[in-house]
């Protein structure tokens, strides 16, 4: 078990409310379901108010890295004491 | 330039020609007016930006540049006029990013888009009016170019930046600045920027957030951000459900610029390894480290 912190950023950060949540995790999919159980229903429901509808969960429509590498390029699912996820939704557009 | 002789009558124009000016602070500078430096190359038959190094040269400013030098120097506007800027896509990012780098005096434009101009463009391409809906944009951009800086030498391609033409269409460019809207291409101008060794200005916005990384050839760039796969990335960003507001995308656009600035004239460090994220709704900017 390990202590990560979790950063949000974008409009995940203004439709939270929070820039930054601390949790203990076993591994890279505890730490998604936690953060899934904790934030995912209020950030569909705001985004739902703003008129987007998103199906499935946070890490269905978010980028997400731990310590600055994204987690599709992350083969261990460990995590240690002090790691990082960030975690926002892809802006693409220009 | 030309041969020694036509170097010196061109000097001594400058030389003859540059008038004192005292700036808002009492700094006092020697600097030649726009007229003066068209009249020049006129009649020594070079063109407005050689006129203008030739000047920088020797410590006379091109009025038009005199609130660029307390950033850059002399050395650095120098550089700017004496190097190639290629950008790919002019549509939002890119169109800002085209006026700004000209009104910064770069010296030459490589300008790549194969798209015109629609109504849905009109809230945040700067470059689109109510008269050119439907005409191609880079026509808008040349023309926008040579309104703005005489100096700035043009080229532009009505087509796609591909691996097939991209030696052909960067070359002699010394940085290339994403004006793009989808992820695919970006990830093919990055690999074309590899192979050439040009950096690589990446940006791109969704509401009222932008992102904005200077790629070298050496960095791991998007992978550390969308994965080295192609499998299950994005096409497509929150930005078509909550749209590219002009605001953002003219914020996003001058933060590139500014890198190009940096790297092309080496004042300032540019945002390597580390994704800038700006936040214009809760004014936040962060910078996230990344790593291969």
């Amino acid at each position: 078990m390990a202590l990560i912190t979790v950063r949000f950023y974008s409009l995940w950060r203004s439709y939270l409310g929070t820039d930054s949540s601390a949790l203990q995790a076993d591994d890279i999919q505890d730490a998604l379901s936690q953060l899934e159980t904790e934030f995912g229903p209020r950030l569909r429901e705001k985004l739902e108010t703003a008129g987007v509808h998103l199906d499935g969960k946070i890490q269905d429509y978010s980028l997400i890295l731990l310590n600055g590498i994204s987690l599709r390029n992350i083969k261990s699912t460990a995590l240690k004491e002090g790691d990082v996820l960030h975690i926002f939704p892809p802006a693409i557009g220009g | 330039m030309k041969g020694n002789a036509a170097d010196t009558d061109i000097r001594q124009r400058i030389a003859q020609s540059a008038e004192s000016h005292v700036g808002p602070g009492g700094t006092a500078h020697l600097v030649i007016s726009l007229k003066t430096t068209a009249s020049i190359a006129s009649s020594q038959a070079v063109s407005a930006r050689e006129v203008e190094i030739a000047a920088l040269k020797h410590g006379i400013i091109p009025c038009r540049y005199l609130r660029n030098i307390g950033t850059i120097g002399l050395n650095g506007q120098i550089r700017l006029l004496q190097s190639t800027a290629a950008v790919v896509g002019a549509g939002g990012l890119g169109s800002t990013v085209i006026e700004l780098l000209a009104r910064q005096g770069i010296g030459h434009l490589i300008i790549i888009d194969d798209d015109r101009f629609a109504e849905d463009n009109l809230n945040r391409q700067i470059m689109s009016t109510e008269e050119n809906l439907g005409q191609y944009k880079v026509m808008a951009a040349v023309r926008r170019v040579r309104e703005i800086n005489s100096a700035t030498n043009v080229k532009t391609f009505r087509e796609r930046l591909t691996r097939d033409n991209a030696r052909s269409l960067l070359a002699g460019a010394r940085v290339v600045i994403d004006g793009l809207d989808n992820l695919s291409s970006r990830i093919a101008v990055e690999q074309i920027c590899r192979q050439l060794a040009i950096p690589y200005v990446y940006a791109s916005i969704g509401g009222f957030n932008g992102q904005i990384m200077a790629i070298f050839p050496e960095d791991p760039g998007l992978s550390s951000l969308y994965g080295s796969s192609s499998d299950a990335m994005p096409e497509q960003g929150i930005e078509t459900r909550i749209g590219n507001p002009p605001a953002t995308v003219a914020l996003i656009a001058a933060l590139q610029v500014q890198e190009a600035v940096k790297i092309i004239t080496g004042v300032g460090t540019p945002i390597r390894n580390q994704v800038l994220m700006v936040d214009a709704r809760e004014c936040a900017v962060d910078r996230i480290e990344l790593s291969s």
